[in-house]
């Protein structure tokens, strides 16, 4: 098993992460690909603002 | 008309609003909302010691939803599970899997969660997915559905399922980048949409 993610695979992995739990293997080769990245991180965090985005929504649509 | 019956016409467009957005079918969506204001006119006595009358209807409202979905979920899941024939990796990393484009730094989260127009903005960003992927999208995340009950409820396979809403993330990403995040006013508005 290769190790090194590139950014595209590690992309699919934030957003399953969504849905599902990763592996501990899978959530490893990703946070080794975050300290040699500088855009990955960036777009980890977007999914985490949308993520919190819904839930603000969610309270929103009801207020 | 009943006080209670004309407070709950009043929140209709609000109500219809979110079933349209769930259901991606005008005709089901009116017929969600009415079984709503149905239920509701039926037990009044229900709402009784409720905060807020709004927040009791789209609770009410979400098991209709779930209801209609299941009412037509065959023709739900035989629906062209993608509307979308391009393909957003292609656009979004080079062949070598490098980003093309570098995503930008939203900045901080709170700094446009507690923003009105921020909701707005992300509204109209569900509205403009597609029909499927926007239901998919819906269920999970303001339905709060876990995966495995949409793939039940649909009889999709968990892998149709993710590849969509992947998708749509993507897209509701792009979608919020390019109407909210590279609007310069709205960076430097800070929290008056607050409420």
């Amino acid at each position: 098993m290769k190790l090194k993610l590139t950014c595209k695979e590690v992309t699919h992995l934030l957003l399953s992460a969504q849905d599902r739990k990763l592996p501990l293997v899978e959530r490893l080769r990703i946070r080794l690909h975050m300290r040699i990245c500088e855009p990955c991180p960036r777009f980890e965090r977007q999914v985490q603002l949308m993520q919190r985005a819904s839930a603000r929504w969610r309270q929103y649509s009801g207020e | 008309m009943s006080d209670f019956a004309r407070q709950i016409e009043t929140l209709r467009p609000a109500l219809l609003k979110y079933a349209r957005l769930q259901l991606r079918n005008p005709a089901w969506a009116e017929d969600a909302v009415s079984d709503t204001v149905l239920a509701a006119l039926e037990k009044p006595q229900a709402f009784a010691g409720q905060s807020q009358l709004k927040t009791w209807l789209i609770g009410v409202l979400k098991h209709k939803l779930i209801d209609q979905i299941r009412r037509n979920s065959r023709e739900l899941s035989t629906t062209a599970s993608d509307e979308d024939g391009e393909d957003l990796d292609e656009l979004l990393f080079a062949a070598d899997g490098h980003w093309r484009d570098a995503p930008q730094d939203w900045g901080d989260p709170e700094h446009c969660l507690r923003q009105m127009d921020f909701m707005r903005v992300l509204e109209a960003c569900v509205d403009l997915l597609p029909g499927q992927q926007g239901r998919l999208f819906m269920m999970r995340e303001w339905l709060e559905l876990e995966t495995d009950e949409i793939c039940k409820e649909l009889n999709i396979s968990p892998t149709n399922l993710w590849v969509m809403l992947h998708r749509a993330r993507l897209r509701l990403r792009d979608c919020l980048q390019l109407n909210w995040f590279s609007q310069p006013q709205q960076q430097t508005k800070g929290a008056e949409g607050h409420s």
